[in-house]
């Protein structure tokens, strides 16, 4: 993994977060949009704009693909190094869980 | 239906002081139709409402329109036109849950400001050191005065926007990292 990749995503942003989690399974993504404000109880909202940006950022960094166009929208899904970087996340965030159930 | 046109000049990194001019003028009853030439907003009488307008700047998205602008119509957004680089979106605040923008972090608003900086002002950058200033080092060794001072007063000009630039971009990121 090179250090840009290293640099950007670990650890990442909130909406990178959520993008690769739901690109585990194909999606578009306002499919993407949709599923986290299910998933989230409407806590969070990704908007168009961040959305679109951080898609093809993505996709260049080569942590999703693009697979096909169905009706204007790209569908997208995540590479092998996207769901080696999601696993990493996921330790952290599961580290810093049981960091906080342990007393200081 | 009553049209009015106003001149109303905008400078680099202003765009959220042009979204709140959009949004007051609607608020006023003065609705945004286009923006034309140099720095020409048209706009158009209607009820005044309370309307949130955004400009994004991604050139990527002016090239793939059909699917960016399918982005936003997804999300509720009204697509209204591009101009030098930018694009014109508007979204009715009674069809939002809170306060919504086109953008929902901080990083990607960063991300917009760096794309303004690549598309806009690195190109002027590269006319400035491999024209202006080579041309005015040149006059003054020459001895050519006249053309000394026409090219000094472009430099001059052309460092005062780029030191602009640079403290702009810096307050914006201070004030998106808080």
């Amino acid at each position: 993994m090179d250090q840009h990749i290293r640099k950007v995503y670990i650890p990442m942003t909130e909406t990178a977060f959520y993008i690769l989690f739901c690109l585990q399974k194909p999606n578009h993504g306002y499919g993407i949009v949709q599923t986290v404000e299910r998933l989230t109880e409407g806590r969070v909202r990704l908007a168009p704009g961040t959305m679109y940006g951080s898609l093809s950022k993505m996709e260049k960094d080569g942590v999703i693909e693009f697979i096909r166009e169905e009706d204007k929208r790209k569908i997208y899904v995540i590479t092998e190094l996207g769901d080696e970087i999601l696993k990493i996340e996921l330790e952290r965030i599961k580290r810093i869980y049981k960091i906080t159930q342990e007393e200081i | 239906m009553k049209t009015k046109r106003k001149f109303k000049y905008f400078s680099i990194f202003n765009h959220e002081k042009e979204q709140e001019y959009l949004s007051e003028m609607h608020r006023h009853g003065w609705k945004f139709v286009k923006v034309t030439g140099f720095c020409i907003y048209h706009f158009e009488e209607c009820e005044p409402e309370e309307v949130v307008y955004q400009l994004d700047y991604n050139q990527e998205g002016i090239k793939n329109k059909d699917e960016y602008v399918k982005m936003f119509n997804d999300c509720g957004w009204e697509y209204l036109q591009d101009y030098v680089g930018y694009s014109y979106f508007r979204k009715p605040a009674d069809e939002m849950n809170d306060n919504e923008e086109i953008f929902c972090d901080d990083s990607s608003r960063l991300e917009m400001m760096r794309r303004v900086i690549r598309g806009k002002v690195l190109p002027i950058g590269v006319i400035f050191f491999c024209c202006l200033l080579p041309q005015f080092i040149d006059s003054l060794d020459d001895g050519e005065y006249v053309w000394a001072i026409v090219s000094g007063i472009l430099v001059a000009i052309y460092s005062g926007f780029f030191a602009r630039c640079v403290v702009k971009y810096f307050a914006y990121k201070k004030k998106t990292e808080k």
